[in-house]
């Protein structure tokens, strides 16, 4: 029943974008990709999702903006980036060098933001696909608007639409009674690929000093305490809305990627594991092949949404 | 404003590695000391740097704690052997906890070195400022200034004795330094009564300080800071703040800086000049 592990097939394709393996790095989790090449190996990446960026730099939020909980993390970094300008021209030569797919994650603050943005990335080989970060919990006004409304992602994705030849990839928010709708809106917009999910909106206070533990009170919470909701959405999306998702939530292990891939994920992307330990990719990627070996799988996308359903749980 | 250019920032030196916890001292409790043994080769080690280990536990918490490298030596008679580090930290919550109950023969992850440690490159005599825990610091600072022939003075504030577990290694090598050793307590249990600003102010009066390191907690860094400014002395303070990853991808532990930007702790610092710091 064992096969080789080098004949397993790892590749897998969502909507045109063709990763060599399923993990990518989560927007906001590796920075832009190339400041800690010493800490791992870029090369073992199916993708890397950038840190969101606007059309201008921003600093972000005042500190503390990090606070442990158990099982995860809150944050409320604030979209804290160095500006697509900047990025274009400092970071994404280097990025050429490695055969890992870069996603850039656009944020804005108008559906006009976006489209700049967009427009600007479009004739940049570097560059495989867009993430739209419209559920970013940590800053005042944009972003969120536009995940949390069908008729405003809808108008947003459809404003984006003719200013890229790029897969678009919506990243849903957690904090909506419907995430289906949501991607419903999005895909009927012109969206190619839906990630999922955010960050979920949480809190912390310290009971000594009777404060919370942020500087916005409120931030994103992350890392294994939120993956069952992720899932989830994602067995959800993948369902109900018909394009290639990619998940996100918590994922640490090679069990946590193989759930999401049977709940109907094509890709995974790792965020908090990342700041525990920085090899955290390449770790999955390996461990997935010898997992996938072990149990005389072919190919990763044999599994794609093959979750088991019928008759009674074990 | 914006101090986060990947472009512009220094590469890393640091190594993901498995580390065997050779052992666990208590000074007692809260105060501990966790040696670790690494497999050479290693890359060497700034005084000021610290190391982020991953506690023992899966879920709380969930991400490493950051520890300045208290000592670094070899292990054993060849370079072969690896290295010893040792860090020495307070039980605080979990994670701290988990460390300070450590299985010697067990291993922990370990990311290090991290982060910009001292600048040495200015002279004049100086003076090291610890308050409590935030001593681990300025251990191996301590030891490169002896190395290095510059005559420092090193103050150590506590609330009580307990708190200066490292007085005697602090003491030696101030001495060995020809400087001298002052401990400072709240209680007076131990040294002189009263707060580090009381010799640090003398020192300063007398001439005896060109230059301070410091590490401790925000308001005694505050106030040795202030201090050093009045005298037109060179500071630079090594600050803690609660940091995700320790390597500059979470963007969490940013430091206010009077310019009104702020500055990655862990990329930027966590040494800095006490006069760039809103504090």
């Amino acid at each position: 029943m064992a096969i080789d592990p080098s004949a397993v097939d790892l590749a897998v394709e969502l909507a045109g974008l063709r990763l060599a393996n399923p993990l990518l790095s989560a927007s906001g989790t590796f920075g832009y990709g190339l400041e800690f090449g010493a800490l791992t190996r870029l090369e073992h990446f199916g993708g890397l999702v950038t840190k969101g960026l606007s059309l201008e730099p921003l600093v972000g939020n005042p500190p503390p903006r990090i606070a442990e909980t158990r099982g995860g993390m809150l944050n409320s970094i604030g979209l804290q980036n160095i500006g697509i300008e900047a990025f274009v021209r400092d970071v994404l030569p280097g990025l050429a060098d490695y055969p890992a797919q870069v996603i850039v994650n656009l944020f804005g603050y108008s559906r006009d933001e976006y489209a700049r943005l967009a427009e600007r990335v479009d004739g940049l080989p570097g560059i495989a696909a867009i993430e739209l970060n419209v559920s970013c919990p940590n800053v005042k006004r944009g972003g969120i608007q536009f995940g949390h409304d069908p008729d405003q992602l809808s108008a947003l994705v459809a404003a984006v639409r003719p200013t890229t030849s790029k897969p678009i990839i919506v990243k849903l928010s957690p904090n909506v009674t419907s995430p289906v709708e949501l991607g419903l809106a999005a895909k009927d917009a012109g969206a190619d690929i839906l990630s999922a999910i955010n960050t979920v909106v949480g809190m912390a206070i310290d009971s000594r000093t009777r404060r919370p533990l942020l500087a916005t009170v409120k931030g994103g919470l992350s890392g294994p305490a939120i993956k069952p909701i992720a899932l989830r959405i994602v067995f959800d999306v993948a369902r109900g809305v018909g394009l290639p998702v990619m998940a996100i939530g918590g994922v640490e292990s090679v069990d946590d990627v193989l759930e999401f891939v049977l709940a109907g994920a094509s890709a995974v992307q790792v965020g908090t594991a990342l700041f525990r330990r920085p090899d955290t990719v390449e770790q999955l990627v390996e461990g997935l092949r010898q997992r996938l070996a072990g149990d005389g799988v072919r190919s990763v996308r044999e599994l794609v949404g093959g979750v088991e359903l019928g008759g009674s749980p074990p | 404003m914006l101090c986060y250019c990947p472009a512009a920032m220094e590469s890393l030196s640091a190594v993901e590695r498995g580390a065997l916890v050779v052992s666990v001292e208590h000074h007692p409790l809260p105060l501990f000391t966790l040696r670790l043994r690494v497999e050479a080769p290693y890359p060497s080690v700034h005084p000021g740097q610290f190391a982020m280990v991953q506690a023992p536990t899966t879920l709380e918490p969930y991400l490493r704690r950051a520890f300045s490298v208290f000592t670094l030596q070899r292990a054993g008679e060849s370079v072969g052997e690896g290295l010893e580090l040792e860090i020495h930290g307070k039980v605080i919550g979990p994670g701290t906890a988990a460390l300070a109950a450590a299985v010697p023969g067990r291993t922990l992850r370990l990311l290090a070195p991290l982060g910009r440690g001292f600048d040495l490159s200015g002279g004049g005599r100086a003076v090291l400022v610890a308050g409590g825990v935030g001593s681990a610091a300025l251990s191996m600072l301590a030891e490169e200034l002896v190395a290095r022939r510059v005559e420092f003075d090193f103050v150590y504030g506590g609330r009580g004795q307990s708190d200066l577990a490292h007085g005697d290694r602090f003491g030696e090598l101030a001495r060995a330094s020809g400087g001298e050793y002052f401990p400072v307590t709240e209680d007076g249990s131990h040294g002189e009564r009263g707060l580090v600003t009381a010799p640090l102010s003398r020192l300063l009066h007398q001439g005896r300080c060109q230059r301070i390191f410091t590490c401790g907690p925000d308001p005694m860094m505050k106030a040795v800071c202030s201090l050093a400014e009045e005298h037109g002395a060179a500071v630079q303070a090594a600050l803690e703040t609660p940091m995700g990853c320790g390597y500059g991808a979470c963007l969490g532990c940013v430091v206010p800086r009077r310019d009104g930007g702020l500055a990655l702790c862990c990329r930027v610092g966590p040494v800095f000049d006490g006069r760039e710091v809103a504090w």
